[in-house]
């Protein structure tokens, strides 16, 4: 399905997700660092110049922390709103992580405050400051993503007109009043092949759902270039069929609806559980794009398209992570053995 | 009290040294494996490599050789999951391992099962489990199921989207001593408490132990919540499911 003559490099859309609530770093990873004495987030700034950003202690006392974890997006989104000392680092730390997925050339930011806190009133509140704090430095536009609908709608509220239009993410058969939402504010719309009691549990599910939203959405008068249509990506680690069922129904749909509608999807959830992430994530943008998908939420600036489409296909880790993917490696032990005595090529 | 070279399984004896670092947690596990007989270090040792048809085989050898059901299951199967759980939770090993390691179990399982349940012996206990309401994602809960049936438990999956109702239904026509919800969306982790008020209101939540889990979860929401438990993982989830039991008994 891939065309040759096509630079996947540069056409696929990107949805940037690094500026969301969920995304940790380990607390013995290479990142966090003492800095004068205070243990800190190290970051390259834009002229490539080394900052810091100081874990404040009240978040010590949290169980992520504890448990290895810094949810360092939360923590900064939740620093930056507070007006106090700590705002201004917190801000330049959320305004750089936008700013390098600009640069490479993200198609939209998504932003996810949901963990913010379990209360609706501060997702709300952080996610109107998020919007306008970003759209200050960033002409991307913006992905306003969250499970709570309302969230959603303060983030579209919020969001600045001028800028090329936003989009929602998501909607589906258990939210099809998203749909009025994105109408409203002249959104396009991320659908996905979730049921309105259920998740789908193979191809010809995921098919049909997207379907009902695809074919719903044409009626309240979105133009197929305005759809986004995800299928739904499930842990290949988890059950041997996921992968492809991502997969087939991405050819399945673009079958059906052409060239114009846009396939999109969850990248890194295929590689939930297991090590070498990364590389899985890679393969599978690639296998989605040949399937006919033309865009992923990723993390851009780790798997920047431009080099990920230009992998060595013929490799033997492309090779083991494609079996992965496919159902080809029993509960991923060759996977896994390789990435164990250090034969694949995967960032260390 | 025992020590590491009491253990004549090879294997077992690299996997405690190798991957099992909390002292408590040695001193256990080689008080185990050094009180069961060699058959069931092999058993569990096949169990750890996640080698099925090893189990497989193994077991039903030493049903011939007239071991006990029960012993067979607690010696062989069940401690070797607790090590496979160890080494889960401490990053030694991953989630499809973790799956061909329950597979395993439930290739020895398949002899047991029956005989127990022909002899009357109970599973350890009923549990109850289900998504939330409104939530539809149920990867993380499956995984919390296996390893509950693997670990000798009876569960009952009430699946997605479970109302209030439904859980509390499943609990008395269970008589189940143990629920356990899930949520993995922050818009439907407040569910678990309005859930837990229902208990309260049909007069039922001293009946049922409560653990909630799910990827926006923390303790101290499933504290504020009146849960009586909460685990991160699938193993946490086992662990807390077998607390409740020894504090009943």
């Amino acid at each position: 399905m891939m065309k040759s003559n096509v630079d996947w490099g540069a056409r696929f859309i990107s949805i940037g997700e690094n500026v969301h609530t969920t995304r940790v770093l380990l607390r013995k990873g290479k990142s966090i660092v003492t800095h004068e004495d205070r243990e800190s987030i190290s970051y390259k700034g834009l002229d490539n110049e080394t900052k810091y950003l100081v874990i404040p202690e009240a978040f010590k006392e949290r169980q992520e922390y504890k448990q290895g974890q810094i949810k360092h997006v939360m923590i900064a989104v939740t620093m930056a709103m507070s007006g106090k000392e700590c705002s201004e680092p917190a801000i330049d730390y959320l305004h750089t992580l936008a700013r390098k997925q600009d640069i490479a050339k993200a198609s939209y930011l998504d932003v996810n405050v949901d963990e913010i806190s379990y209360k609706l009133d501060e997702q709300k509140r952080a996610m109107r400051w998020l919007v306008e704090s970003l759209q200050q430095i960033s002409s991307t536009p913006l992905s306003i993503d969250s499970s709570n609908i309302e969230v959603i709608e303060v983030g579209l509220a919020a969001y600045n007109n001028d800028m090329p239009r936003p989009l929602l993410n998501s909607a589906s058969l258990e939210r099809l009043d998203a749909l009025e939402l994105a109408k409203e504010y002249e959104a396009s719309v991320v659908v996905t092949a979730a049921g309105d009691s259920g998740m789908p549990e193979d191809v010809q599910g995921r098919v049909a759902n997207a379907s009902k939203m695809v074919e719903s959405a044409l009626s309240k008068g979105f133009t197929l270039d305005t759809i986004f249509i995800d299928p739904l990506v499930f842990p290949a680690s988890v059950d041997k069929t996921f992968g492809s069922h991502a997969l087939d129904a991405v050819a399945e749909l673009r079958g059906k609806y052409g060239p114009e509608i846009h396939i999109t999807g969850g990248i890194s959830n295929v590689s939930f559980g297991i090590p070498g992430r990364r590389l899985v994530n890679e393969v599978f943008m690639i296998l989605m794009v040949e399937a006919g998908a033309d865009g992923g939420i990723i993390d851009p600036v780790l798997s920047n398209p431009a080099e990920v489409f230009s992998m060595d296909r013929e490799s033997d880790s492309y090779r083991m992570a494609e079996d992965v993917i496919l159902g080809r490696d029993e509960f991923c032990q060759k996977y896994i053995s390789a990435w164990r005595s250090g034969n694949l090529d995967v960032a260390k | 009290m025992a020590d590491l070279q009491d253990i004549s399984n090879e294997k077992i004896r690299q996997e405690i040294e190798e991957f099992v670092e909390n002292p408590d947690e040695i001193e256990r596990n080689i008080e185990t494996f050094a009180r069961v007989r060699p058959l069931m270090q092999e058993i569990a040792a096949a169990l750890i490599e996640g080698d099925d048809g090893t189990v497989d085989a193994l077991t039903k050898q030493a049903l011939e050789d007239k071991i006990d059901a029960l012993e067979i299951m607690d010696d062989g199967l069940i401690a070797a999951m607790g090590v496979v759980g160890i080494k889960f939770r401490d990053n030694y090993i991953f989630v499809p391992e973790v799956l061909a390691c329950a597979r395993a179990m439930k290739a020895g399982m398949a002899y047991i099962e029956p005989i127990l349940s022909a002899s009357g012996v109970e599973p350890l206990a009923t549990v109850i489990m289900g998504m939330v309401k409104g939530d539809l994602h149920d990867i993380g809960k499956n995984l919390c199921i296996m390893m509950l049936r693997g670990s000798g438990f009876n569960v009952v999956d009430l699946g997605v989207d479970t109302s209030d109702d439904e859980f509390i239904d499943a609990v008395e026509e269970h008589s189940a001593p143990i629920l356990g919800m899930s949520a993995l969306l922050t818009t439907t982790m407040p569910n678990m408490g309005k859930t837990i008020e229902a208990f309260i209101d049909a007069d039922m939540r001293d009946d049922v132990k409560i653990m909630v889990g799910g990827a926006p979860v923390t303790q101290e929401f499933a504290d504020d919540m009146g849960a009586d438990a909460y685990g991160k993982d699938a193993l946490e989830c086992v662990a807390v499911a077998k607390g409740f039991l020894s504090v009943q008994a």
